[in-house]
């Protein structure tokens, strides 16, 4: 047998590795193994839980917030207190800061390099300061949406990388008059360049598909991770697409609801498998099992399980996406194609948020909390998807259990579908290769 | 002078660092076009190989399995000078808190006990690295030319270390603690009670968090934040690390503690109750680097 074996992995965060194993001119099986483990389930036990929002941020240094706004959510179930309308307002834009932060990440920074660059294209030449010197514009837009989201974290949570407001019962001190003056007078702004982003990408995206149709003969939309599986991901008001707040809504592959269930439910909904050769374990519908019950989260999911959106530009690019591959999409490669809608959503719901004049009251921020025995379950839909946190704590407010269900992680397992899927499609290729 | 050949690497940490390199935005771009020539970075560049010789490795985080250990081994073989980027990799960082937990107490927890862990799996044994006993900060694995702690540390630190080395200068970094740049007012005034948790009462919003009775790590931080905790109200948790002089910064805030309540009639016992969780109070961010580091059996938080 040998051995196909991409490591690191790059343009990501987290360490990974993908083994292809290939025996007798087939490939026999593909794995995806993350690499690192630091047990935050663990050392938390012990902290009190007004800390632990503060602790876990540290998950990732790209989704800090929402991890920290999970947590906040969690820890306010423990200890039974319910931020008034300003904390939650407040958590709520920081979270939408994260996203616009994160997603402009995503997209412009580790994505786009294969669609703008080209997956062809010579590997060092193939990131994001190669799109800032051939497409300044593009890099602009990269760099302001990303200042943007950063600023809006930073003046909501305190600091833009692993934000420190958040407490039980809401935040510990209202916007600034001027930070939030500042920031709305640019939000407008932000929306036309996310959107005009949005058009830029979603065209790079097709001229990349159309190129490999002509040039290769091959279908990337089909080949590269066109899998079944079930779709997660938060709706509030029915079945509106939400970043925030809401109930977790889940359908099958064909875009029929399956299940839809409040945050404390999740244990009824969701187990995780422990896997030998992974430190990711990978999570399943239980009703359904494993593997069968694998599922996605994330934009391309968000946009599965809702049937519109809050604002009007992403509306209008929601509606333009459907049309385009129908209200419950399979393929991978179209993840990316929702991610800068959802973009423009976001930018869109932070301008409102900014309009508020509660978010800079005093009084507004937060509710008293006592330490207390309790169990609370706080979800958030992180840039890349569903996030649940869970802690139980004594009669003192220390965590004495924890469990938590990242966004990546709900998505492992359909990564390695995925990745078996399109090495099964490129077989011959990755034969040959291996010898 | 041409470019300095630049690579970076993250160890097990989060990847924050890295995200408040990027947060230097335009300046970044600037940096790319005129001085630094970034040959290895797999968070953003698809390099797959460090390479055989550099000028300057930048790295962010700790060392938890024997692929840390690999990297930072290489990395220290191939680069002129290194650089431990943040607190991760300056003092361990918040994971450190592993440390007081028993390693295999730890993956059976996350692998076979937590509550969404069904029966079936076990933990995880073939392709991953082993994890290591204990978290160890980057120095005490390989020599460490310079440190930037903060978590993250400012871009314009992560900035500031970068140009030093290339126009050939000792970088200036904060060293002196988060008090000297807190916009409170201290009395010094011993501190008799720590009667708040974390968020709770309405603090006065001039006076020193520690003296109205909030557990604020401040005197046995290092600055570099601009004390973003206590400018929002929030005692500062320590995620800078221990200043330049201090060698444990737990030590050093009891230390802190003792001096301003020697004289006054202060129940030592009772003020470290108020504390709730003293190793995690203590070193929240620093326990792999403390003097205690890995003696768990000591640690009475276990």
């Amino acid at each position: 047998m040998s051995e196909i074996k991409i490591h690191p992995l790059t343009r990501v965060e987290g360490h990974g590795e993908v083994i292809i194993e290939v025996e007798g001119g087939e490939v026999k099986d593909v794995k995806f193994a993350v690499l690192a483990v630091r047990g935050f389930e663990k050392f938390v036990q012990g902290r009190p839980a007004e800390e632990v929002p503060y602790i876990v941020s540290r998950i990732c240094g790209i989704c800090q917030t929402a991890h920290h706004l999970a947590a906040c959510k969690a820890v306010d179930g423990c200890f039974d207190v319910e931020p008034p309308e300003g904390g939650h307002k407040i958590r709520w834009l920081m979270h939408l800061g994260n996203m616009i932060h994160s997603h402009a990440l995503h997209f412009y920074f580790l994505a786009a390099p294969d669609y703008v660059i080209g997956p062809d294209a010579d590997p060092l030449r193939r990131n994001v300061v190669q799109i800032a010197k051939e497409n300044p514009e593009l890099g602009k837009i990269a760099i302001e949406l990303r200042r943007f989201g950063q600023d809006i974290v930073e003046a909501t949570g305190g600091k833009a990388i692993h934000p420190v407001a958040g407490i039980p019962g809401g935040v510990s001190a209202p916007v600034d008059e001027e930070d939030r003056d500042e920031l709305f007078n640019r939000a407008e702004e932000m929306v036309e360049r996310a959107y005009e982003g949005a058009q830029a990408g979603i065209e790079a995206i097709r001229e990349t598909l159309e190129e490999y149709r002509e040039k290769h003969d091959l279908d990337l939309l089909e080949t590269l991770g066109n899998i079944e599986t079930y779709h997660m991901g938060l709706v509030a008001d029915g079945n509106r697409h939400e970043f925030y707040d809401g109930e977790v809504r889940v359908v099958d592959p064909e875009g029929n609801e399956f299940t839809r269930f409040q945050p404390d439910e999740y244990l009824d909904v969701i187990a995780e498998r422990s896997i030998e050769y992974s430190y990711v374990k990978h999570p399943y519908l239980k009703e359904v099992g494993y593997p069968d019950g694998i599922y996605r989260v994330g934009p391309g999911a968000r946009l599965n399980v809702c049937e519109e959106m809050k604002t009007d530009r992403a509306q209008e690019l929601y509606e333009e996406y459907v049309d385009e591959f129908g209200e419950c999409v399979n393929y991978s490669l179209t993840i990316n194609w929702a991610r800068v809608i959802e973009l423009v959503a976001a930018c869109e719901e932070a301008k409102m948020l900014l309009e508020d004049d509660v978010i800079t009251e005093e009084d507004e921020c937060k509710e008293d909390y006592e330490p207390q025995e309790g169990d609370g379950v706080g979800i958030v839909e992180a840039p890349r998807g569903t996030l649940i946190h869970h802690y139980k704590t004594d009669e003192e407010g220390r965590v004495t259990e924890a469990n938590l269900i990242v966004a990546t992680t709900h998505n492992v397992p359909a990564i390695e579908m995925a990745l078996r899927d399109a090495a099964k499609k490129l077989e011959d290729e990755l034969v040959k290769l291996a010898e | 002078m041409g470019k300095a050949t630049v690579a970076t690497a993250q160890l097990s940490s989060c990847v924050g660092c890295h995200v408040s390199l990027l947060d230097l935005h335009e300046r970044l771009l600037d940096l790319l076009e005129d001085a630094i020539d970034l040959q290895y970075c797999y968070v953003v560049l698809d390099q797959k190989e460090i390479p055989e010789e550099i000028d300057v490795a930048l790295i962010e985080g700790s060392i938890r399995n024997e692929e840390d250990l690999e990297v930072a081994e290489e990395l220290r073989e191939a680069a002129e000078v290194v650089v431990a980027v943040g607190t991760c990799a300056c003092f361990g960082g918040v994971h450190g808190l592993a440390n007081l937990y028993d390693r295999e107490e730890l993956l059976k927890w996350v692998y076979e006990e937590s509550h969404s862990t069904d029966d079936e799996g076990e933990v995880p044994s073939e392709v991953v690295p082993k994890l290591f006993e204990y978290v160890r900060p980057l120095g005490e694995v390989i020599d460490v030319d310079y440190m930037v702690p903060g978590c993250p540390p400012k871009p314009d630190a992560i900035a500031e270390i970068v140009t030093a080395l290339l126009e050939d200068r000792e970088p200036e970094l904060p060293r002196t603690n988060l008090c000297e740049e807190c916009p409170r007012e201290k009395e010094d005034k011993p501190i008799e009670e720590i009667k708040f948790r974390t968020g709770q009462g309405r603090p006065d919003p001039d006076k020193c968090l520690l003296e109205q009775g909030y557990p604020c790590l401040g005197p046995a931080t290092r600055a570099g934040c601009e004390a973003a905790c206590p400018s929002r109200g929030l005692p500062c948790r320590g995620c800078n690390g221990p200043t330049e002089e201090a060698v444990d910064q737990g030590a050093a805030f009891l230390d802190a503690l003792a001096s301003v309540s020697f004289e006054a009639d202060v129940d030592v016992e009772e003020l470290l109750e108020g504390l709730v969780d003293l190793p995690g109070r203590l070193y929240m961010f620093s326990l792999a680097s403390s003097i205690l580091k890995g003696h768990r059996d000591v640690i009475g938080g276990k």
